[in-house]
């Protein structure tokens, strides 16, 4: 069963939800080819599949539009949130939950890639600690979070022809989005390829390093690979997070202090 | 290199070009470990780099993000927020001193919010290079010295480096455990709750000679990369876009 924003309070009470998915996107530039809210318009349709498919009853909260994208700080159309306000509006946001009875949270962070990992999320990086830091602090809660195209990063190793390659605006996110709208898609997007490796992007703006906005190989986009990346995002992140809360209702049955 | 035994005088006499900063973490370290290891790793590898790079070295930070081991005793820890501020406050009186480039080297791995607010420190202040070496991908040709790998927490690559550095504080009686899950479970339950002794990977296998092995190879990482990426930045900054 899913419940969202369109329902009545008391039908959320009533139904119990057990879990909680709370995407987090971003509104940033991504190249002269995709719209600035992509990120945003991918998650509102992956977290609503991932919610529609989760056995429990869910409550999907709508996508935070707005995150980490201090790396474009300046391009026309981009809004930045500095890393201490998003890490608030996660704590937040998750706290209002719990509040209520919600036990079970899963936090959907913006996209993740293959050659990424379940440590380190890609985008919104700061969502890690704000869900650790809930985690701490409110012990009846098992918050997660997850970056669905990390989870299904095999897959997509497959599915795109150049996924390792992949970092903004690139392969993955123009073929998911000529798949969803392909009229908010604006021509091809022009490759490009850094010679500084991913770590510089803590150390110099996103233009310095790809002035065209795009990191990655959108030339190679098609739809039908955005339609499968999408399934294969959808159907690990599933699996993520059953595996993950059921982990979890082990461990910390366990006392040790 | 410089350190706070030096004057302020001698400091700026000698107008050391970068700063080095460690940041350590007083938490538990399974039965074998102090609970200072990480500081006193972070102090000992902050030294050698500040050495090879002729720095001035900033004396390491004791305390950060443990609250993960909060519940088992002799843990301190730090909130994020504060961390972060301790940081950007200690870069800043570095950079109003005339430092233009400051190495943050990270002791503890439960440290995320460090990069956040690096990011935020070089996007803010176009004259000031923050940098945080990562943890390097083995490239063709480096020694194999660690069996089980640097494993996540009072391991095989801690207990060693802990075995060279601090070698009569470490005890004899050790467990190895390898929890069935990712290592960011660390973010959904503190460490008891995953591993029962606080361990995770294989201390057993850690010896004082692969602690000088992995010492050596990883100050010369450090130096080697971070030269190369304070001059590359250099270069990024002034706009000469890549080819």
């Amino acid at each position: 069963m899913l419940l969202d924003y369109q329902n009545t309070t008391f039908e959320v009470r009533d139904a119990k939800p057990d879990i909680a998915i709370l995407p987090i996107g971003a509104t940033e530039q991504c190249g002269d080819h995709l719209p600035v809210g992509n990120m945003n318009m991918i998650l509102d349709v992956l977290a609503r599949r991932v919610a529609e498919r989760l056995k429990d009853t869910v409550y999907l909260l709508p996508t935070m539009p707005l995150g980490s994208s201090g790396l474009h700080w300046g391009k026309p159309g981009t809004i930045a949130l500095e890393w201490s306000t998003l890490m608030q509006v996660v704590y937040d946001v998750v706290e209002s939950l719990v509040t209520q009875g919600v036990r079970r949270v899963a936090v959907i962070n913006g996209l993740g890639g293959t050659n990424e990992t379940t440590v380190r999320p890609r985008e919104n990086y700061i969502v890690k600690t704000a869900v650790r830091q809930l985690n701490y602090d409110l012990s009846e809660l098992d918050a997660i979070w997850v970056q669905p195209f990390t989870v299904a990063g095999k897959d997509l190793a497959q599915i795109l022809d150049a996924a390792e390659q992949d970092v903004h605006a690139g392969e993955l996110a123009t073929s998911l989005m000529l798949y969803l709208d392909a009229d908010a898609v604006k021509g091809k997007g022009v490759d490009h390829l850094p010679q500084a490796g991913k770590e510089y992007l803590d150390y110099v703006a996103f233009d310095k390093l790809c002035p065209g906005g795009v990191w990655g190989r959108p030339s190679l986009a098609s739809a039908e690979k955005g339609e499968q990346a999408l399934e294969a995002a959808v159907q690990r992140t599933v699996e993520y997070i059953e595996e993950s809360f059921a982990h979890l209702a082990t461990m910390k049955r366990r006392t040790y202090y | 290199m410089l350190d706070a035994r030096n004057t302020s005088k001698e400091i700026a006499e000698g107008r050391p070009e970068i700063a080095v900063f460690g940041v350590g973490a007083v938490e538990q370290h399974s039965i074998h470990l102090p609970l200072g290891t990480d500081w006193l790793g972070v102090s000992d590898l902050t030294r050698r780099v500040a050495r090879e790079l002729d720095a001035f070295l900033v004396p390491a930070l004791p305390f950060s993000m443990s609250e993960c081991h909060g519940p088992m005793a002799g843990t301190v820890w730090l909130k994020p927020e504060t961390l972060a501020a301790v940081v950007r406050d200690t870069v800043l009186a570095l950079h109003a001193q005339g430092f233009r480039k400051v190495l943050i080297v990270n002791g503890h791995g439960g440290n995320f919010v460090l990069e956040a607010e690096i990011r935020r420190l070089n996007l803010n202040y176009p004259d000031l290079i923050v940098l945080m070496p990562p943890s390097f991908a083995p490239r063709p040709g480096d020694p194999k010295i660690l069996d089980k790998g640097v494993g996540i927490h009072a391991s095989e690559g801690e207990t060693a480096r802990q075995l060279y550095i601090n070698g009569e504080h470490v005890k004899d009686k050790r467990i190895d455990y390898q929890p069935p899950v990712g290592r960011e479970f660390l973010d959904y339950a503190f460490i008891g709750f995953i591993s029962e002794w606080g361990v995770w990977g294989y201390p057993s296998y850690g010896t004082a000679e692969k602690g000088e092995k992995a010492t050596t190879h990883r100050v010369a990482r450090i130096a080697e990369w971070a030269r190369e990426t304070f001059s590359q930045v250099e270069v990024l900054r002034a706009g000469e876009e890549e080819a």
